[in-house]
């Protein structure tokens, strides 16, 4: 037996160990990479209610602001879980993330009107029995009239405190008032605004 | 033959011989205390993870209790060795004996890291004189030179290979501390065989300096420290993957790594058939420890049938080229208690400086795939198909755990347990823990990855003083 073939035989046997292993994705095997937040990505059909709606607004902004401050969505999203304080830039990237992300479901035919989502608007509002019953008096074609959604979602933003929505991130019920309270100041400003020009 | 065979005359030792009477039982009982000390040398890989819970300590501290003990056993081999030269190996033995089960009682005793180290390294100094006293004690039971050294070889490479499996699956039957607990009685056996051969073992006349040079055999023990070296990360590494890593337990782990004391045991019967001779033995080996240290690198999931190549790969490696190295260091060089010293020396000083080079490494890895494992996190919740509250919830428990457990591979099921969700989400909830957990696997087997490929590398390293090797001669 030549002194070589023991050397031999242990290089094929690595050989053909290794072959395998790097046909089977060896050296692949990594955690799946943050996409380019740039990158337009497409919008799955939103349920005419709120919760879908603020999450794909949501979810859509912090693409464009993650490409506006130049890192990951999820850069970006565990930058703010971890000081729940966002510094100017991110702050202002952040609101005109959800404009941009208005603007493109807009542009797409996705947003659904104001009166579909007011049925359940009014259901988790605080607002008295009263005031419900005459809200939901009021025709559907005058409600989206008076608020194309849009603009309302625009002046919601406007009006909103990122600061405080983050802080209130872990709180549920805060975070709904804090997101009611933008809408109903967004949606009060846009019906004065048309009732004087 | 060179100068130093003639004096040696025939493999026959010129120990007066032993009554065949309990020659069995004294052979069993030295093979069992020298199995048992070099084995001690990897047998707390696998409770490194409990020991690292139960002292809360870093990675770094609790490798110490590994690095204490080797780094100790590689300084202390040689001067043991002398030690049974000047006087009786026996003696030297039975002492040796003494303080290692004195030591290993408090190790399993032991209530902080510090005092676990600082006994590990009162057991390696027992320790080596049991090694390289029973190397002497040994060759004067079997009366053959060959046998005896064999006899010692496979003993210490049984004892590596089985260390970490047997400690394995004491600490998961029991706790870490059963492993010394049960090396106690087991060491204890070669007393008697010890004793009993006190003032039987007559030291070999040295040769002059003219026919026989007294030098230690440089490449088979550079050789012998590099593959050490390199087979430190296939343990001590892939027993952190498994147990760390991928969340297995120890006694999951130390089946799983059995493939390498078995394809080492069997490397013996299926190559040594072929006679390649020591160079080509130890050039195969060193190839075949790269190759598997390489295919750990390059795992393509986290099932731990993915191991099982790549440690067959390794165990045959082991076995081929220690023992083989191990002869031919020892071969016609006398005394041969100092060149096993040397032996014993170059394998721990491998193992420290293996441990010393690899650890850094990974664990700063491990610190730095601590981004990309929280970025993919991040990326699946945020893509799951949940409503947001959900998502919410989900996001401050899982940050809970990341910060909790932060350096260290977190455990995502509380967070998972901790989320009350409606029936109709419990399967997107599901399929989403898999995801992440299935993140985190990916990241740990990635940042072992530079650490297993800097270890094949040195394994690649021990190829040149193995191809410098003259076969079945003295270098």
């Amino acid at each position: 037996m030549s002194r070589l073939s023991l050397p031999l035989i242990a290089v094929v046997l690595v050989g053909a160990v290794l072959g395998v292993q790097v046909a089977a994705g060896g050296g692949r095997y990594v955690p799946v990479s943050p996409a380019n937040p740039c990158t337009p990505v497409s919008v799955p059909p939103i349920p005419a209610q709120l919760e879908p709606l603020a999450e794909q607004i949501v979810l859509l902004g912090l693409d464009s602001a993650a490409c506006q401050l130049g890192i990951s969505r999820e850069r970006l999203v565990l930058a703010l879980a971890e000081s729940r304080t966002p510094n100017p830039r991110e702050s202002a990237a952040l609101k005109a993330g959800l404009v941009d992300a208005v603007d493109m479901l807009a542009r797409q035919g996705r947003l659904p009107k104001v009166s579909q989502l007011l049925p359940q608007a009014l259901d988790q509002s605080n607002l008295p029995g009263i005031a419900k019953t005459i809200i939901e008096a009021i025709p559907d074609s005058v409600v989206d009239n008076l608020l194309p959604t849009a603009p309302l979602l625009r002046r919601t933003i406007d009006e909103l405190d990122i600061n405080r929505l983050l802080h209130e991130l872990n709180d549920p019920r805060q975070l709904n008032s804090v997101l009611q309270s933008a809408i109903l100041q967004a949606a009060l400003s846009q019906i004065l605004g048309r009732l004087h020009p | 033959m060179g100068q130093g065979s003639q004096l040696m005359g025939t493999d026959r030792s010129d120990q007066p011989a032993i009554p065949l009477t309990g020659r069995t039982a004294t052979v069993v009982a030295l093979s069992l205390g020298v199995a048992v000390v070099l084995g001690d040398a990897g047998v707390v890989t696998l409770a490194l993870p409990e020991i690292l819970r139960d002292f809360g300590a870093q990675v770094w501290g609790v490798a110490w209790v590994l690095i204490s003990f080797n780094l100790v056993l590689a300084l202390v081999a040689v001067p043991a060795a002398r030690l049974c030269v000047r006087g009786d190996p026996a003696v030297a033995t039975a002492g040796g004996v003494i303080g290692f089960a004195a030591a290993t009682t408090v190790c399993a005793v032991a209530r902080s890291l510090g005092v676990l180290i600082a006994a590990r390294a009162a057991q390696a100094a027992g320790g080596a004189l049991v090694i390289v006293g029973s190397l002497e004690l040994l060759v004067a039971t079997t009366g053959v030179e060959r046998a005896g050294v064999r006899r010692w070889a496979v003993a210490g490479v049984a004892g590596a290979a089985l260390g970490p499996v047997i400690g394995g699956l004491l600490t998961s039957a029991f706790s870490w501390r059963a492993i010394f607990v049960v090396q106690i009685p087991i060491v204890l056996l070669a007393l008697p065989a010890a004793i009993a051969l006190r003032g039987r073992v007559v030291q070999r006349r040295r040769p002059t300096p003219d026919t026989l040079p007294d030098r230690p055999h440089l490449l088979a023990n550079l050789a012998l420290a590099l593959l050490s070296a390199a087979l430190t990360a296939a343990l001590f590494l892939l027993v952190l993957l498994l147990v760390d890593g991928w969340s297995r337990s120890p006694a999951v782990a130390a089946v799983a790594v059995t493939a390498v004391p078995v394809a080492a045991l069997a490397a013996g019967p299926v190559f040594r058939g072929m006679r390649a001779g020591t160079r080509s033995e130890a050039v195969a080996g060193s190839v075949l420890i790269a190759g598997g240290l390489t295919g750990l690198a390059l795992l393509p999931g986290a099932q731990l049938a993915w191991t099982l190549a790549p440690q067959v790969l390794i165990g045959l490696g082991l076995g081929l080229s220690v023992d083989s190295l191990t002869a031919a260091a020892l071969r016609d060089r006398i005394p041969r208690a100092i060149h096993g010293g040397w032996t014993i020396a170059a394998r721990h000083a491998g193992v420290v400086v293996g441990l010393a080079i690899l650890t850094p490494i990974f664990t700063a890895d491990l610190r730095h795939a601590q981004t990309p494992a929280e970025e993919a996190i991040a990326r699946l919740v945020l893509d799951a198909p949940l409503p947001a509250s959900t998502k919410l919830d989900l996001a401050e428990q899982l940050g809970r755990r990341l910060s909790a457990e932060r350096g260290r591979v977190p455990d995502l099921r509380p967070a998972f347990k901790a989320l009350r969700v409606p029936a109709t989400q419990a399967h997107a909830v599901a399929s989403l823990e898999n995801d992440l957990e299935d993140q985190l696997k990916r990241a740990a087997t990635r940042a072992f990855r530079t650490s297993f490929l800097v270890a094949a590398g040195l394994a690649l390293l021990a190829l040149g003083p193995a191809l410098a090797l003259r076969d079945r001669s003295r270098s």
